[in-house]
């Protein structure tokens, strides 16, 4: 009896010491939030939004690839030897579906829509907090920065790949991808945000820098009026604008320490002072510290110099146009602190005649260090002035000597003589297309612009560009590959 | 009777012949093969009844000796040796430990079993075997020596290898279970080989479903060596100095042959004032160095009558074959086990102190492709460039590869961990065959990186890379894991026949891993390695993690002839959601000791058995706090003049999440023969593993950022056979033993749930290695070439290519040929095949040991065939994407029709070098001589004032590769990580990693 006695004690010792602490496998991650208690305060709401600006600075976007991408296919670039293969195929125009950063361009955009989604989705929540915690009108603001940022996503995803999903719910718990939708009701949704975003954002005075204005709202739903060729709403918007005029001097728009300046709508915001650490690894998700561009080192004839501006693009100035001096380096040139490096460069190994100085730091220093805090100018009021000079130009009923008043705005800045009044429609249009490309060189503006204006065949004559085809990217492949509802018969065309 | 008859005749005569004998006394003393005093030994002289046993010292006298006898020297578990005596007065005597009686006992989980009534498969590796390579981590040790176990061992000191046990299962997390004195632990890192007594390795459902959601990728089972009871105190010294090297090279360009290379293919004139120089200098040959190796060992070990204890202290030093690299430890166990009656009571304990200097791979380059690509007129040093290293500027030098020395050597990077891993356990017999035991496990580890990187400007006239200040990197990791067990066991034998064995087990488990890194910026200063506000980053988090399980098994055996075992086991882990929270890990096993019925009584058979279990396993490392969903705050944004902090989901919850499974089943058969003269085994496994918990990649369009969901989807399929077949001679002066081992593994993906594919390794922006059904994991995928085209014609007769307006084509003669597996016209993602198989399909290992007197020898050689490397290299050294210095090969390259067939155009379609196709893939397979050793034992009388045993050797290892693979080294180990991605992609590609030095060493055992 008393041995049975034992084995049943230590039997329950057994059982006791494991089976009461079951609770202990009931864990909740220590290192990250819940989304079921979020949301509750003016700073909870805050960074929800924040989260959605941050990918706008990843290496598929302008950290590293939008450019790349952009000015090499508009042939503003030429490429040196180092230049690396997955850029040199925006040159040639041979990239393919498995193109990493064409991937990663396409989630960087959808993940902003994303966040963007999960502030706009929780409106119910948002606006169910106490006034005295937040204000109504901060909350429509925070709402409406979300359906600018949606948009401003969205408008990047159409332009570069037409017809694509147009998610503005959170997303399915079971993870199934959703279909294409056609690139028209992207449009009506990005339409649709920026309109319910204009009335709830604040104008840029009243507003933190770096977030989306009201008049970054309007300029942006002007510029994708422009580009549906609705040029008569188009104008609407840009008349609205108020507050904004060009700078007096042209190189101020692309300098660290005059950012936000008058000409200034909305900013890709970068400062190297804040942490670079993730600069190396946010190619879509924007975590971590990325608060620095590879534009200059990239470009940067004394860094790394991967592409040089093209002698198309040089001979495009006019002799008397200041803006060339101001947006490239040639040799005899000075750079670095205080101007005392003098630049004897060219002609590089790839050919080139000049180094890009626009975006880059060489006005102070002598070496980009990877890490560039310069701002990208998305939009700016010498941009919105083309743009209304192009919408009165093509409006039917449009008076062209107004829209040559637009584009003089721009040539005076430039140090340029007038263009005379009394152009024809064709001529205005010549002209808009000189200016443009050499007012926005090296603005991820003019691919853009050739494909909408149709004349991408001419204007790359002489590149692998195939109509038909290269307007477009190719759906990522990584895509097709997870998404039932999208297969390669809905490939574009041509991949 | 009759036996007795002839004793009693043999004495008879014996007591006659000593009549007329002078007759002496014989001392002498008998000890182990290693030297260590054997006392309580057997020693009679043959044919009679005088005898006498060792005392404790192993000491023995024994008078009345004539020359014409032979003494008879025994000890249990020991071969007898037979002794003519002669005219010697001392005969000192080592005796060997018997084939047979080693394999008696076998470590399992949760105890021990006879190896005769071992149901399921497992395969023991010995000391010697692991102390025959100098390496800092046993289970490198183990690559050829068990079938069915491949290991794939980095040329990095102190870098943990890859251990695969029968071959790929999953996915997800093929690491086998580590388990130390019963302990689960993290690997191996910590333990000096020389402490370890055997490994066995668990590979079948009967023996790894005890270990039920951990035991899916098998059981590596370490036993530390202990003391003896009884015996006398020995000190054991093991020493050993060496160098290991690296000579293998790529062959690249010299500097003229540089020059005119970028010209004539680029149209390039360097124009920095270097590149007239005509300075030659071999990047590779400053890469590598001949390093240091040595290892001091010592060891005390004894015992009382109802005690034992081990106590060990080692220190080990490498240098690797590359500069900067190397492995240091320090390490300390103390083993002891106590009786005191009823109870018993043990404990292990050991302390290390590791080091490494790893090598160090910037922006996912390794510094072999470095030392490949960067210009050779350049200089290593360049004492007026800040921080004294000279590289290319790519406005003056046409391109931007980076001076690899410097990566590697400017400032510095440590990993260093101090580890206490230990256990202690209390047995108390409660009742007969009743037996109560509790053992409490313990690992405490706190690993710590700490990188400095100073300023630096590799080039005055305008460097491609600099970096204006100094970045500092410390992070640290705490561990702390407990492990308690609890169990009962029943062990008895009814009627002499029945021998039965119960358990009954309950463990849990609790892990904490706190974590805190940190990296700042100094632009002000090099002289401070430490972290501070400037430009800094700061992240600390805690990963907890806790499991429970209960455990039952019964083994039964009827006269060791019929045997049946079964176990159940369930578990319960925190890193699953609430609804999935328990599995059942079931296993039933039986053999047949067929050499025990009475029809094999008097074979040639002492073994026969056949053997087969089935039994379900269990997989649940994906990482904590998988199913549930989280918000991130780490976004970040400048917004007005400050930083602002976002936050977002981080992924989609699975509150379904719950374990992998792994249906196994195995048949074996054993066999012994000739008195263990012969030995072997085969074996047949068949493994099934469900609900794979697979990372499904979602849509990119639905923006999650986390990327993927876990999921329980994947079926993957593995089998293959093991075969063992040794030969031991181990009769008269000249032994010598031969092991042949083959293990065969091969898997099939069954299943992807909802997804197609699934790829990953990137190399230039672009997935090699793929899972798809059908398949096996992880095989490379991409398109399969057709040597060079040679004419437009050629280039006509395969692509429907459209020129843009210059007239210009994509592809051109002089470009790689792609197969256009559609026959399309078109060359696009549909063209691409499965072009290689990353997994070996047979594993091998032969062992050779010869000893004659004094003299021993071992040769040891490892191999593995069907298997496909991804190199990388050829993209460096052939894909002449733009300028860089390049692989001899090039200057063969195609210039014109006919020129080449096998190495493109330079600056040709993006196809030649861009696209992952075959002409990156190569066959893997390899034989290698992996050790080879010469051992000499000193003779035991002049030096038995001083040692009881000194042994000296020099031993080589991978002295000798053949294979058809051109990279430096076609075992290719841990990877190099990229992309913070799966890992297991990486699998057979080589991306410049560090090849597998040779070595060569010098080393001395000394007993006391």
């Amino acid at each position: 009896m008393k041995k049975n006695k034992i084995i049943l004690t230590i039997l329950a010792i057994i059982g006791l010491t494991v089976s009461c602490n079951e609770d202990s496998l009931e864990l909740t991650n220590p290192n990250e939030l819940s989304p079921d208690t979020f949301l509750q305060n003016q700073t909870q709401v805050q960074s929800a939004v924040n989260a959605v600006y941050s990918n706008l600075q990843t290496r598929g976007l302008y950290s590293r690839h939008m450019f790349f991408m952009m000015d090499n296919m508009a042939h503003e670039n030429g490429g040196n030897p180092q230049l690396e293969a997955d850029k040199r195929q925006y040159l040639d125009f041979s990239f393919d579906a498995s193109h990493g950063a064409i991937g990663a361009y396409w989630e960087s955009c959808y993940r902003g829509i994303n966040k963007a989604n999960f502030v706009v989705e929780n409106s119910d929540k948002i606006n169910a907090i106490l006034p005295s915690v937040m204000s109504d009108d901060l909350k429509q603001k925070a709402i409406g920065e979300a359906k600018f940022l949606r948009a401003l996503f969205y408008f990047l995803i159409v332009t570069r790949y037409g017809d694509a999903p147009l998610i503005t719910t959170l997303p399915p718990d079971d993870g199934v991808g959703l279909p294409k939708n056609t690139s028209s009701e992207i449009y009506a949704q990005i339409i649709k945000d920026l309109q319910e975003a204009i009335p709830v954002l604040l104008a840029k005075g009243d507003e933190e820098n770096g977030r989306a204005t009201k008049g970054a709202a309007q300029a942006l739903l002007g510029k994708v009026y422009l580009f549906l060729k609705q040029y008569d709403e188009a104008l609407v918007q840009f008349n609205a604008l108020s507050g904004y005029e060009l700078e007096d001097n042209y190189f101020d728009n692309f300098m660290e320490e005059t950012e936000h300046g008058v000409e200034s709508i909305f900013e890709i915001e970068y400062d190297d002072d804040f942490g670079t650490s993730a600069q190396w690894n946010s190619d879509r998700s924007g975590q971590g510290p990325n608060e620095a561009t590879f534009r200059g080192q990239e470009y940067g004839f004394n860094d790394w110099f991967n592409v040089f501006p093209s002698d198309d693009l040089l001979n495009e100035y006019e002799p008397n146009d200041i803006r060339f001096e101001q947006t490239f380096y040639i040799n005899g040139d000075t750079f670095g602190p205080g101007g005392s490096l003098v630049v004897d460069h060219f002609p590089s190994n790839g050919g080139g005649n000049a180094g890009w100085s626009k975006y880059c730091n060489y006005y102070k220093d002598a070496n980009e260090d990877q890490t560039s805090g310069i701002n990208f100018k998305y939009l700016r009021y010498a941009d919105v002035l083309l743009m209304m000079a192009e919408c009165e130009s093509m409006r039917t009923g449009g008076s062209q000597d107004v829209a040559i008043g637009y584009i003089n705005q721009v040539r005076e800045r430039a140090g340029l003589d007038d263009l005379a009044t009394g152009m024809s429609k064709d001529q205005v249009f010549d002209a808009l297309v000189h200016e443009r490309k050499v007012e926005l060189a090296g603005e991820q503006s003019r691919f853009n612009d050739i494909i909408r204006w149709g004349i991408a065949t001419t204007e790359l004559a002489g590149t692998n560009f195939q109509a038909g085809k290269h307007e477009l990217l190719p759906i990522p492949q990584g895509e097709i590959d997870s998404n039932i509802n999208i297969s390669s018969a809905d490939q574009n065309s041509g991949y | 009777m009759i036996k007795l008859k002839i004793v009693c005749i043999a004495l008879l005569s014996l007591l006659g012949q000593n009549a007329f004998s002078q007759t002496s006394t014989i001392t002498g003393m008998v000890s182990d093969a290693k030297g260590a005093p054997l006392p309580g030994a057997t020693i009679i002289v043959s044919g009679s009844t005088n005898g006498t046993t060792t005392d404790f010292d192993g000491n023995y006298s024994l008078s009345n000796i004539s020359p014409s006898d032979q003494l008879v020297f025994s000890y249990i578990g020991m071969t007898t040796q037979i002794v003519s005596v002669g005219n010697q007065t001392t005969i000192n005597v080592n005796l060997q430990e018997d084939a047979e009686a080693l394999d008696e006992v076998v470590v399992v989980g949760y105890g021990t079993q006879s190896r005769a009534e071992v149901t399921g498969a497992i395969s023991t590796v010995g000391a010697d075997e692991l102390s025959a390579l100098p390496v800092a981590s046993a289970d490198q040790a183990l690559q050829g020596r068990a079938a069915g176990v491949t290991v794939l061992n980095s040329g990095s000191p102190g870098t943990a290898p890859v251990v695969r046990i029968r071959g790929l299962g999953t996915m997800n997390n093929n690491d086998p279970l580590y388990v130390i004195d019963g302990v689960i632990a993290g690997g191996l890192g910590d333990l000096n080989p020389n402490d370890i007594e055997s490994i066995n390795i668990l590979k079948d459902a009967s023996t790894t479903a005890i270990y039920g959601s951990l035991g899916s990728n098998g059981v590596v089972m370490v036993t530390t060596k202990k003391g003896r009871r009884s015996g006398k105190t020995t000190i054991n010294v093991d020493a050993y100095t060496g160098i290991q090297f690296a000579n293998q090279r790529f062959d690249v360009l010299n500097t003229e042959q540089y020059l005119a290379f970028a010209n004539d293919a680029f149209g390039v004139v360097p124009t920095s004032p270097l590149s007239a120089s005509r300075n030659d200098t071999d990047f590779q040959d400053a890469l590598f160095r001949t390093g240091i190796m040595q290892k001091v060992d010592l060891g005390i070990s004894g015992g009382g009558e109802n005690s034992d204890f081990r106590f060990s202290a080692g220190y080990m030093d490498q240098e690797g074959a590359i500069i900067e690299t190397g492995f240091e430890r320090f390490s300390f166990r103390a083993n002891s086990n106590f009786t005191v009656g009823k109870f018993n009571f043990g404990e292990t304990m050991s302390v290390s102190f590791n080091k490494q200097n790893p090598e160090r791979n910037l922006g996912a380059r390794s510094l072999l492709e470095h030392a490949i690509k960067i210009p050779p007129y350049l200089p290593i040093n360049n004492p007026d460039n800040l921080g004294g290293f000279q590289g290319p500027s790519s406005g003056l030098d046409g391109q931007d590869a980076e001076n690899p020395i410097r990566v590697q050597t400017l400032g510095e990077h440590i990993n260093k961990s101090a580890a206490i891993i230990g256990s202690l356990f209390g047995e108390l017999e409660i009742l007969k065959d009743l037996k109560f035991k509790s053992q409490v496990g313990l690992e405490y580890r706190n690993s710590n990186t700490n990188i400095f990187r100073p300023s630096y400007n590799d080039d005055s006239e305008g460097a491609t890379h600099s970096s204006t200040f100094a970045a500092i990197t410390k992070n640290s990791t705490l561990r702390k894991s407990i492990t308690v067990t609890n169990s009962l066991n029943y062990a008895t034998t009814f009627n002499d026949l029945h021998n039965l064995e119960v358990l009954i087990l309950a463990e849990k488990q609790e892990t904490i891993d706190e974590i805190l890194n940190s990296n700042s910026q100094n632009p002000i200063t090099n002289e401070l390695n430490q972290v501070s506000n400037e430009q800094s980053f700061l992240q600390s988090q805690s990963f907890e993690y806790n499991r429970i399980g209960y455990l039952g098994r019964v083994n039964y055996n009827f006269d060791q002839k019929y045997i049946f075992a079964a176990s159940l086991r369930r578990d319960a882990s925190s890193r699953f959601g609430s609804n999935n929270r328990w599995g059942t890990f079931p296993s039933i096993a039986v053999g047949w000791n067929i050499a025990q019925e009475s029809f094999l009584k008097d074979s040639a058979f002492n073994t026969l058995k056949l053997r087969g279990s089935w039994g379900i396993t269990g997989n649940d490392r994906i990482g904590d706090y998988q199913y549930s969903a989280t918000l991130l705050s780490d976004f970040f944004y400048p917004i007005g003049g400050s930083l602002a902090t976002g936050t977002t989901p981080g992924g989609l919850a699975n509150p379904d999440l719950k374990w992998e499974e792994t249906t196994m089943k195995n048949i074996g058969l054993d066999f012994e023969l000739f008195n263990g003269k012969l030995t072997g085994a085969v074996e047949y496994f068949n493994n099934s593993s469900d609900d794979l918990l697979m990372s499904r990649p979602l849509p990119g369009s639905l923006g999650i950022n986390s990327g993927s969901v876990t999921e329980n989807v994947g079926s993957v399929d593995t089998k293959g056979f093991e075969f063992n077949l040794g030969y031991n001679d181990y009769e008269g002066d000249f032994t010598w033993s031969a092991n042949l081992n083959v293990g065969t593994s091969s898997n099939e993906v069954k299943s992807l749930g909802a997804n197609e594919s699934l790829s990953g390794g990137t190399f230039e922006a672009q997935d090699i290695s793929r899972i798809e059904v059908g398949e096996p994991l992880f095989f490379f995928f991409g398109y399969e070439t057709d040597g060079i085209y040679q004419t437009t014609a050629e280039v006509d007769a395969v692509l429907n290519q459209t020129p843009n307006d210059e007239g210009e084509f994509a592809v051109n003669p002089g470009d790689i040929r792609f197969v256009d597996q559609n026959i399309d016209g078109q060359i696009n993602a549909d063209d691409r095949v499965k072009i290689g198989n990353p997994y070996p399909d047979v594993t091998y290992g032969l062992n050779l040991d010869a000893k004659y007197k004094q003299l021993d020898i071992n040769l040891f050689i490892s191999g593995v065939a069907g298997v496909d490397v991804y190199n990388t290299n050829i993209y460096d050294l052939e894909g002449m994407p733009r300028l860089f210095n390049a692989g001899t090969n090039v200057l063969n390259r195609w210039t014109g029709p006919g020129t080449s067939n096998s190495v493109p155009r330079a600056g040709g379609s993006d196809q030649n070098f861009n696209s992952i196709s075959d002409r990156f893939v190569e066959d893997g397979s390899y034989t290698r001589l992996k050790n080879i050793t010469l051992g000499y034992t000193l003779d035991n009388t002049s030096f038995d004032q001083y040692f009881s045993k000194c042994r000296i050797y020099l031993s080589g290892q991978n002295l000798i590769t053949l294979s058809d693979y051109s990279g430096l080294d076609p075992e290719i180990g841990n990877p190099l990580t990229n992309d913070g991605g799966n890992r297991q992609y990486e699998l057979g590609i080589d991306r410049g990693n560090y090849p597998q030095p040779k070595s060569i060493i010098l080393g001395v055992q000394l007993s006391f």
